[in-house]
């Protein structure tokens, strides 16, 4: 009996340095930004700040773009990810050997340098442009527009997503898959009936990734992205930065968090079942 | 060369243009910047460079502004190492092998880091941390960098410690082990994989986090990704590739270093319960 409440109080006291920087560090902000940004500009509390969201044309163009985008790219990433973590884990080849040695290199190369990469080769007069000029291929505009974010969201976005991806496949055993082939299943079927049954999870995690990580981005909409309308990271930014409305930058932020808080509270719902399930 | 096409079928070439197209996604932009940092001269529309030299190297070495970025943020990422080590395996360790009251909330508390998107966290931290005064301060970089890092600090060590089989620390007390002493020679060496992964991934995000220190560190904490942003748009672009290769670097010899730990698995259990 002692001896349970001995290791208790250790255990608290092990967890609670990185729990109170949790508080301060993410806790203690959302709270504090919620407060902030229903002060109203004479003083007192309403909703102004968020009203203003909504009434101003720029700002409403700056949500709806970054949805749209939001949309397009995780729609793309799941998509590709998933034909990917399939292809590597039930092909061999040695270019699939190659992806798989290589795919997850790109999680490590810092998002600026990836950014600027993409610029160079994709820009007007970038490497691609001159690679196809002689077959007489002339590029769309593709950075400083809308096609140029969803491109970066996909180089960072993808390989992250394959990993999930591919570490919920490689959990499924191969003779539950053997054993659906020998009563008969199609590829398909066995895709519909035990592949994606048994890694939808993972998937829904991997949407939640993707999801928010395009929605709060910053690095490659504010390098690549046009001027207007513009990615929500990168009018808080300025909103925040250059114009010093504090205010209404709080907002913002807080409006991002409602835009995935139904995503964000499943991720967390369906961990803590995964983990009662396993305790 | 033909009938050698048609030998292999049209799937086989379907695949292999799918997989090649997928590579060279990946690739092409990081190719692209280390053929222009070695470029003297490069002409539209050539498709190399005209002249090879390397200029740009020694013009970017020039700028003080650049070699002062590179010591602070190596400070910077070992400061958030170390102290993200000090702070997350003690943690880890309670969450694999004690039992105490409320462990699973304190668990999944963690996941609020990746609950919320990077940018809007970042605007509500900079709202504290301006009320705080902790704007522009070493302190401010340090914890606007532990954000990122804190979920997978713990967690991908509390599954590597959890993996360590209890059956092999019993018997090392069995055979008169002190508790520390089966820690230090059982414990800890089979866990380390995992906290090396945890830990080289903490330096390089800290070493590469560019937006949080922008919005917090800025005008006197300038790392390396913040030089990098004023490079983009006041340099030509070859001092930028050469630069991208001086903060690159790093990445890549950790990664070499690190390769037989690094797999999926391992990095996904930071992410997921597993």
């Amino acid at each position: 009996m002692i001896k349970g409440r001995k290791e208790a109080v250790l255990g608290l006291i092990m967890v609670s340095p990185a729990f109170l920087l949790l508080l301060i560090i993410v806790v203690l902000p959302i709270v504090q930004t919620f407060v902030v940004s229903l002060h109203s500009e004479d003083g007192g509390y309403d909703l102004s700040r968020y009203a203003f969201l909504f009434t101003d044309r720029l700002m409403r163009m700056n949500i709806v773009f970054t949805l749209k985008v939001t949309v397009i790219s995780s729609l793309l990433v799941l998509l590709v990810s998933y034909a990917m973590a399939l292809f590597m884990s039930f092909s061999s080849g040695k270019l699939v050997d190659l992806i798989r040695k290589t795919y997850m290199i790109p999680l490590f190369i810092p998002g600026v340098i990836a950014t600027y990469g993409l610029i160079n080769l994709l820009g007007n007069h970038g490497w691609l442009s001159r690679m196809l000029l002689p077959l007489g291929i002339a590029l769309p505009r593709l950075i400083f527009d809308e096609k140029g974010i969803v491109i970066a969201n996909l180089w960072f976005n993808i390989p992250f997503t394959t990993m999930l991806l591919t570490s919920a496949l490689a959990g499924i055993p191969a003779s539950v898959i053997e054993s659906a082939k020998d009563i008969g299943a199609g590829r398909l079927s066995v895709f519909l009936r035990v592949i994606f049954p048994l890694s939808y999870k993972t998937f829904l995690v991997a949407l939640t990734f993707v999801f928010m990580s395009v929605i709060g981005s910053f690095t490659a909409p504010y390098l690549l992205g046009p001027n207007s309308p513009q990615m929500l990271g990168v009018s808080m930014q300025q909103v925040f930065g250059i114009f010093r409305e504090q205010e209404q930058a709080a907002a913002m932020a807080v409006f991002t968090f409602l835009l995935c808080s139904v995503l964000g509270y499943f991720y967390i719902r369906s961990m803590a079942k995964d983990e009662a399930a396993r305790m | 060369m033909l009938w050698y096409f048609r030998g292999i079928g049209k799937r086989k070439i379907v695949e292999f243009v799918l997989l090649a197209a997928f590579i060279l996604f990946f690739a092409g932009p990081l190719l692209n910047l280390v053929v222009l940092a070695f470029s003297g001269q490069w002409a539209y529309p050539d498709l190399l460079p005209n002249q090879w030299s390397l200029r740009w190297w020694r013009f970017v070495f020039q700028q003080d502004d650049v070699v002062q970025s590179i010591g602070l943020s190596f400070l910077i990422a070992s400061i958030v190492t170390v102290l993200s080590i000090v702070i997350c395996i003690p943690a880890a360790y309670a969450f694999a092998r004690l039992r105490f009251p409320f462990k699973r909330m304190f668990l999944f508390s963690f996941l609020l880091t990746h609950a919320f998107p990077k940018m809007g966290l970042y605007v509500s931290i900079a709202v504290l941390f301006y009320k705080l005064g902790l704007m522009d301060t070493l302190l401010g970089v340090i914890l606007i960098h532990m954000i990122n890092v804190l979920m997978f600090m713990t967690w991908i060590p509390t599954a590597s410690f959890r993996s360590v089989h209890a059956a092999q620390e019993e018997s090392a007390r069995d055979v008169g082990a002190s508790p520390f002493r089966v820690f230090r020679s059982i414990t800890l060496p089979m866990a380390m994989p995992g906290i090396l992964v945890a830990s080289i991934f903490t330096f390089l995000n800290s070493l590469d986090e560019a937006q949080g220190t922008f919005l917090v560190g800025m005008p006197n904490y300038k790392t390396m990704p913040i030089i990098m942003y004023s490079i983009i748009t006041d340099f030509p672009s070859s001092a930028g590739a050469v630069f991208s290769i001086i903060l690159t670097a790093p990445t890549i010899l950790l990664l070499l270093l690190s390769q037989r730990f690094v797999s999926a698995d391992v990095m996904s259990s930071g992410f997921q319960v597993k």
